[in-house]
């Protein structure tokens, strides 16, 4: 066949074009299939998939009889993905609408519409990836359609944590910012245990960025958070608290601290400050200025006063240089020491002559110092060190300070004899507990205990912890001495009159004193305190109340402020708790009710 | 007429047809199919009506045509003109009128292309051409008859169709034995275009340059709209500098170069063989916008699913189609005839060329469709009577026994 009308030349040039764009063509799909594709195919990955984190749910805190203090809220946003509605899955609809309890006609139509305009008048349609079904579920509703094994059907979860009881032990708990970030508290120092292991899912996406539940892989699930228990007890925690707030109308000081522990292990039952906050409510700082987060009871000094008195008095029994019974010269006001003249404090009333257990019940400042004196600085110092002042308790919940006792030879000439009163020394209300619970826990100072175990969701120990004796202080008969010294001090001789419970052997001492404002002492200024423990011979419980500058008419006297605020708590500690009076008694029967009582307990 | 002329019937481009419709429709359904599109069928029912016109037309001599081709042109012109702002019946999407409404909507820019293709067919036909001197009423007359149509489909705007036709009637002429010359000075005006569209573009993309920064300092100064002598949208300029230069006109490559980007991934993603059908996800799941996916960008659907290989096959039938049209051409006896095969190939070289060039990121994104694959009314009914038309040169040439 000839070609008539074409030149052969012009044809070929014109196949020639075909061929070259067949060969460009083909060419390019080549590099682009073949050659290019890993790095193509890498971006494309990158684009699509997703790694979303699936949190772990935040363990529970309970107080050591199961009540929740702090718990996780887990709720479920339930939707469908009705592009990946499998035609198997419509059976399990009316099961479905069963569980959410809505009408099974709502839930059709949200599957059946698949598209929707992106505005009234546009023409362009999007995919409908996500129509909810269902908000705030709870977790039982979301394993139950879980089960149904309707893959385009999912929840999201979303953790809120909550404090059930409201400010009931803020500073113990502390809390969980916005951030996931434990700030305060026993959710900070045992985070470890209760944050638990974050999940994590692999998943792709569409061009709009949703999740495309029908592509889910690699599955990890998130390992919850191990569930605390504290040794705080929520029913001495609030007769604790409601004292407290008692004791804040009547004297409007600027802070109360108060613990209640058990000596012989050091759980501490109940730990609360004045004022509080509610953890629920921790960024609202108008209502709850950032003070009121600290944890007083550990992180403010005062001076403790007569409180202290019991460490020379036990540190001198200790070192056998005095009896119980051995009279001390009170009445004089200066005494030679080491070749210089020292003038002792001053008492608000002077006795001639006193015994040393006089000198305790009747907290005689200068008895005081002529204990001190007899000890010298070093012993004063490194009995004052064995009670636990000048170094932090131990106490689980961080953020403690130290206090001051200073190393002997930074002591000036009138430390000997101030020291033994309680001044030139700060403590934190918890040291002076400490200090108090050697005496009644036979001399061996315990490590305070806050958290008694950590446990699984099967209530399964996973730790338990131990108490923990830190050293023993003084000897056994010395601690009994003094526990019966401090019993006295709770007589009818004694300062802390009011801190006496009927049937009762109550011991314990009171401390009042001054603050020091603008570098003075101050005379309307005071910290009152009384540390105390019951019964004396075998105590059950030590607790501590420290009022910062009580507003009151005269002196804010440790045994007028505190004293009663300690029976209150000790009484009402009795009823709930059930301890035995010593002594047998049949007037314990005619006890007075107390409306702490064990059936009005706070449940959840 | 001898005996058995009217048994002659070419079965390859048929064949090619079959096939690409048929490879048409699976990729709509699949493009479409995360949203429950409904495209396929109506593609089916086009391709019936195609199929019923491709019969149709190959059935007639296509010397008959000739003899029309006036009223054919001239219909094509005004169906053109309906689409005019002054028409009642043309149809505003997006800024562009390129559609008239008669109940259905028909794109009359598929007939006015057929029109042109005869018409200029038809007087190259009838007169004999040989230096540019010589033919210069003949050129004047084909100039005419394509600028005409060329700049009424310019104003609709449609960029990419009008710059179907150039191709088309410079290849009529250049099988008309036009002397060299001419085809010399034509590639010097083209080239000449193509330097002043470039300088165009650059001060284009200075104007973006300096927008950006006005935006990024927070200037209040007001940058005026980019003045330019060239009648061009900022849009299509922005389509050409994508390709250019995507950094420039779309530095997160979220905008203007989307689509370019996305189907050259589709197209990377498939691999050797592909993702298999009804696999793919860059359609599936939106990342091709699912405006773009069943027509224009129908190839790259294909390439995502089936692979080099699937793609490879679909370019073999355009290149097998087109060479089969060239060699009808070459066995036509008769100057229509042959112009018509020609012209009709150089058409669907044009149209996959840069259809499949754009969705693998050769060329610059246009509106220009893939012949019997992508979905659209008007432009498979153009491409089957396109065929008709060579396959009826086919039947109906004069063989030299």
């Amino acid at each position: 066949m000839s070609k008539a009308f074409v030149s052969s030349g012009r044809s070929s040039l014109i196949s020639l074009a075909v061929a070259c764009a067949f060969c460009v063509l083909l060419g390019r799909l080549f590099y682009l299939h073949v050659w290019d594709q890993d790095t193509l195919l890498e971006y494309v990955e990158g684009n699509r998939k997703m790694v979303n984190v699936v949190e772990a749910r935040r363990g529970n805190i309970v107080d050591t009889r199961g009540n929740l203090l702090a718990t996780t809220r887990t709720s479920y946003n339930i939707g469908v993905d009705p592009q990946a509605v499998l035609d198997s899955d419509l059976e399990k609809l009316p099961e479905l609408a069963r569980i959410l309890g809505k009408p099974l006609s709502e839930i059709e139509e949200k599957i059946a519409r698949k598209t929707r305009k992106v505005s009234e008048d546009s023409k362009e349609v999007r995919l409908i990836r996500w129509a909810v079904l269902a908000k705030e579920v709870d977790e039982a509703t979301h394993d139950a359609i879980k089960a149904l094994g309707f893959r385009a059907v999912y929840g999201n979860q979303s953790h809120s944590r909550a404090y059930p009881a409201g400010q009931l032990a803020a500073h113990v708990l502390g809390y969980v910012n916005k951030e996931e970030t434990p700030v305060t508290g026993v959710e900070r120092f045992f985070d470890y245990y209760l944050r638990g292991q974050d999940g994590w899912r692999e998943t792709e996406r569409d061009g709009k960025r949703h999740e495309l539940a029908q592509y889910r892989e690699r599955e990890v699930e998130p390992t919850d958070g191990l569930n605390l228990e504290l040794s705080i007890d929520q029913m001495v925690q609030h007769i604790v608290e409601a004292e407290i707030t008692r004791l804040a109308q009547e004297y409007e000081p600027k802070g109360i601290s108060v613990i209640v522990s058990q000596p012989t292990t050091g759980a501490v039952l109940a730990m609360a400050n004045y004022p509080s906050y509610d953890p629920n409510e921790f960024y609202n700082t108008k209502k709850y200025p950032i003070g009121s987060q600290r944890n007083r009871a550990l992180t403010d000094v005062f001076e403790p006063g007569s409180t202290f008195k019991i460490v020379p008095a036990a540190a001198a029994l200790n070192e056998g240089l005095v009896h119980a019974d051995d009279m001390f010269q009170t009445g004089v006001k200066r005494v030679s020491y080491k070749g210089r003249t020292l003038s002792l404090p001053d008492d608000h009333r002077i006795y001639e002559s006193l015994s040393v257990h006089d000198i305790v019940m009747k907290s005689s400042n200068r008895g005081a110092a002529h204990l001190g004196l007899l000890l010298g600085e070093q012993r004063l110092h490194d009995y004052a060190a064995a009670f636990g002042f000048g170094e932090t308790t131990g106490c689980d919940l961080g953020g403690e300070i130290t206090g001051t006792l200073h190393a002997p030879r930074n002591w000036d000439g009138l430390t000997i004899t101030r020291l033994p009163m309680g001044h030139a020394v700060s403590a934190t209300p918890m040291q002076v507990h400490s200090a108090m619970s050697v005496i009644a826990n036979h001399g061996v100072l315990m490590e305070p205990m806050m958290a008694k175990r950590v446990f699984d969701a099967n209530g399964q120990d996973v730790i338990r912890f131990k108490p923990k004796a830190k050293r023993r202080v003084i000897s056994t008969e010395v601690a009994h001495s003094v526990a019966s010294m401090l019993a006295d001090v709770v007589g009818d001789q004694g300062t802390a009159r009011r801190a006496a419970i009927d049937n009762y052997d109550v011991a314990g001492k009171t401390g009042t004193t001054q603050k020091i404002v603008n570098g003075r002492y101050s005379r309307q200024h005071h910290v009152a305190s009384f540390s105390g423990f019951f019964p004396a011979e075998n105590p059950s419980l030590v607790i501590t109340v420290v009022v910062d500058d009580p507003q009151s008419n005269g002196v804010g006297y440790g045994g007028a402020v505190a004293a009663p605020a300690f029976r209150n708590i000790a009484e009402a500690c009795i009823a709930y708790l059930g301890i035995r009076p010593a002594r047998s008694d049949a007037s314990f029967v005619n006890l007075q009710p107390s409306i702490y009582d064990r059936s009005s307990r706070i449940s959840n | 007429m001898y005996p058995g002329e009217r048994l002659r019937f070419d079965i390859i481009n048929p064949l090619c047809i079959f096939l690409l419709c048929s490879i048409g429709l699976l990729f709509i359904y699949s493009a479409q199919i995360s949203y429950d599109g409904g495209h396929w069928k109506r593609q089916l029912f086009f391709i019936l009506v195609g199929v019923g016109s491709y019969t149709t037309i190959s059935a007639v001599n296509y010397k008959l045509i000739l003899q029309y081709a006036h009223f054919i042109y001239i219909a094509g012109i005004f169906g053109l003109l309906l689409t005019m702002p002054f028409s009642p019946i043309s149809v505003d999407q997006m800024g562009a009128r390129r559609w008239i409404d008669v109940g259905i909507r028909i794109q009359p820019t598929e007939g006015a292309k057929i029109g042109t293709l005869i018409m200029a067919a038809s007087i190259l036909a009838r007169s004999e051409i040989g230096t540019v001197k010589d033919s210069l009423l003949v050129l004047t007359k084909v100039a005419a008859v394509f600028l005409l149509p060329m700049l009424l489909i310019f104003l609709q705007p449609d960029l990419g169709s009008s710059l179907v036709f150039p191709p088309m009637i410079f290849a009529l002429l250049y099988v008309s034995r036009l002397s060299e010359k001419f085809f010399l000075s034509a590639f010097a005006a083209f080239a000449i275009a193509l330097a002043v569209l470039g300088v165009d573009l650059y001060g284009y993309s200075q104007h973006l340059e300096a927008q950006r920064e006005a935006k990024n300092t927070g200037s209040s100064e007001v940058i005026s709209d980019y003045q330019s002598l060239l009648p061009i949208h900022n849009y299509q300029r922005n389509r050409i500098l994508t390709f250019v230069a995507p950094d420039v006109v779309d530095p997160t490559g979220t905008g203007a170069s989307w689509n370019a980007n996305q189907a050259k991934i589709s197209a990377a993603t498939g691999g050797w063989s592909g993702k298999g059908y009804l696999k793919g996800t860059q359609a599936q799941l939106g990342y091709l916008p699912q405006a773009v996916a069943h027509n224009d960008f129908i190839f790259s659907v294909i390439a995502e699913e089936t692979g080099f290989l699937g793609s490879a096959f679909v370019v073999g039938l355009f290149c097998l189609m087109v060479a089969n049209g060239i060699r009808i051409a070459g066995l036509a006896r008769d100057r229509f005839g042959m112009q018509l095969a020609i012209g009709v190939s150089i058409l669907f070289l044009v149209h996959f060329f840069i259809n499949i060039g754009m969705t693998i990121g050769i060329t610059p994104i246009t509106g220009l469709p893939l012949p019997f694959l992508s979905y659209g009314g008007s432009f498979v009914l153009s491409c089957f009577i396109l065929q008709g038309l060579v396959q009826s040169v086919y039947r109906y040439r004069k063989d030299f026994s």
